[in-house]
């Protein structure tokens, strides 16, 4: 599903990723979790397309084709979701005319029916409710005003509404308590199917406890140092990154 | 006989409207009469030539050459208590000159359209008393005109005007509003949206609080592309003693080309100890973060760009009351935004 080689990646000009190698299969769960100022942010940008977020060398292939080359718009209408850590607030744009309009324009791409809004309503409500994303919020300025938790779910009824191929969630639980933390990771696990690779971005072991990953890589200085099953990351949560990147030297 | 100089940026008021520069003064002063078709009448209203005595309110600089050059124009009165609605469509330039009254508890809903090119130079009274209501469209189609309309709105106690311009701007486009709000109770509401690609338009507004407890508020957006060039003036004065006024006052610009220009200017003048004033302006550029996030989305650039502009315009649209204008000025809008793309 997604073969990334020896990449570097340069964010204004300062590499930040120095030869990254990772391969995710379909059907995988992959953590990825380093300290901060490992890279596991400006990976996640590098795969969305972010501009100024710079391959340099090596290369991303999705599905077998060049990630790289394609504009953020056509990797979303192939299949890859990027679950933001900070989504971005929106006013003037209700949050549902975006998930009309955004489920549409992905439709138009891959040159599909669009869904008229009596049908867009319908496929919402029922991905609302399980995040619990109420009536009222779905009518609302598109994150203006969510708290910390609402932002979340909303991305994860995005990532249920799109059914991605790939998705990436990027510190999903970052200023999650503990119930909310659960919720999103049910979403998420969920959405676990054998022809859909997810890719687990986090600083904690926290949400690996939820989503329990196929595979943990741990990221230092821009390039994965450290790789194992699951039990790695209780690991690191007992011995600190510090000791395991040192090991790993 | 004294050559006439026109209104250039050397006079402050016209700083970033250079009439001088647009056209010939000989072409003002030998311009035709501008004339109206009444595209839709209903209700109850008088529709006739203007009197021989017209009022002249507080007005601009250009608004007098506008009453002494203007021969004939209409004049339309909407009598006490009753309720009617105009489409008013110039479809002649040149200088006129229109009187609209709107009596005690009556109301009038006005949709203007200037379709028009050339020069045009309107100057216009509308009288709203106690308790009457005026609803007024402004619609200006993008165009080669060099245009100047100057209204002076005069609400008593308990009237309400509310306003939207809708321009879309031209060689020259420059809309005056003059409002006194005269009586208690009186408010004004003022909004306003141009798109603004290679062209001008200039909204200058004056809004006087003579006595106290009135309300007026005024929200304009722009967004400019290519050599495009937005002008928000608006000066609000609270007399001495006019206690109890609020005033909002708010203009916002999107620059979409390091060539275009948008220039905001609101302007305080409070005379009175008790009041509620505040004001705002700001210009910027569509937020790149916000754009990403549309296109992560599987937004493609162009239908988010036009996305976020629809947003940063809502607000200003939203201001329209009725349903059917607003929609009238969203197709004005999305036509403008996609000839743009």
């Amino acid at each position: 599903m997604l073969e990334i080689k020896n990449l570097h990646a340069a964010v204004d000009g300062k590499e930040i990723l120095k030869g990254l190698t990772l391969s995710v299969g379909a059907g995988e769960v992959h953590a990825i979790m380093g300290p901060n100022g490992s890279g596991k942010s400006t990976l996640s940008y590098v795969l969305a397309g972010r501009a100024g977020y710079d391959v340099t060398s090596g290369s991303i292939l999705y599905k077998g084709e060049d990630l790289a080359a394609m504009s953020p718009d056509e990797r979303a209408a192939k299949g890859v979701f990027l679950a933001m850590q900070y989504p971005v607030e929106i006013p003037g744009v209700t949050t549902l005319t975006f998930l009309k309009t955004a489920l549409n324009a992905q439709r138009r791409a891959r040159g599909e029916k669009e869904v008229d809004a009596v049908g867009v309503l319908r496929l919402v409500r029922e991905k609302a409710a399980a995040m619990k994303v109420s009536e009222e919020m779905l009518k609302r300025a598109l994150n203006v005003g969510f708290s910390g938790g609402e932002k979340k779910r909303l991305e994860i009824l995005q990532m249920a509404l799109f059914q991605p191929a790939l998705a990436i969630l990027d510190e999903t639980d970052s200023g999650l308590d503990i119930d909310a933390l659960k919720l999103v990771a049910e979403g998420v696990n969920t959405l676990r199917a054998p022809d859909r690779a997810m890719l687990v971005i986090t600083h904690y072991q926290r949400l690996l406890n939820y989503i329990v990953p196929d595979r943990v890589h741990v990221l230092a200085k821009g390039r994965i140092v450290a790789e194992g099953g699951k039990e790695l990351a209780l690991k690191l949560e007992a011995q600190g990154y510090e000791q395991i990147i040192k090991d790993a030297a | 006989m004294n050559a006439l100089v026109l209104p250039n940026r050397r006079i402050e008021e016209w700083k970033y409207t250079d009439l001088h520069n647009a056209v010939d003064a000989e072409a003002v002063s030998s311009a035709p009469t501008a004339a109206w078709a009444i595209a839709r009448a209903q209700g109850d209203l008088d529709i006739d030539d203007l009197p021989k005595q017209v009022p002249f309110g507080p007005h601009g600089l250009m608004a007098g050459l506008a009453a002494s050059l203007a021969k004939a124009g209409p004049s339309i009165r909407v009598r006490k208590g009753e309720k009617a609605s105009l489409e008013l469509d110039l479809t002649e330039s040149g200088n006129g000159r229109v009187l609209i009254v709107v009596e005690e508890g009556a109301s009038l809903t006005l949709i203007e359209r200037q379709v028009v090119d050339g020069f045009i130079n309107i100057a216009a009274e509308i009288e709203i008393g106690k308790n009457a209501r005026v609803s007024h469209l402004r619609l200006v189609p993008r165009g080669d005109a060099v245009r100047v309309a100057d209204y002076a709105v005069i609400v008593a106690a308990g009237g309400t005007y509310r306003a939207h311009l809708a321009d879309f701007g031209g060689k020259l486009s420059r809309t005056e509003l003059h409002m006194v709000l005269e009586g208690e109770g009186a408010e004004a509401h003022l909004s306003g949206v141009s798109i603004l690609d290679g062209v001008h338009a200039d909204v200058t507004t004056e809004m006087n609080h003579a006595v106290g407890n009135t309300r007026s508020t005024q929200l304009f957006k722009y967004v400019a592309s290519g050599a495009g060039r937005g002008i928000y003036q608006g000066k609000v004065a609270v007399a001495e003693g006019a206690n109890g006024s609020d005033s909002r006052q708010s203009a916002k610009g999107l620059l979409l080309e390091d060539r275009a220009e948008i220039d905001l200017k609101p302007e305080l003048e409070i005379l009175a100890d008790d009041v509620k004033c505040a004001h705002g302006a700001a210009v910027g550029d569509l937020d790149a973060e916000s754009l990403f996030y549309l296109r992560s989305r599987g937004i493609p650039e162009a239908e988010a760009r036009t996305l976020l502009m629809r947003a940063f315009i809502g607000d200003a649209v939203d201001q329209i009351e009725s349903e059917a204008l607003r929609d009238t000025v969203w197709q004005a809008v999305d036509k403008g935004l996609e000839a743009m793309s």
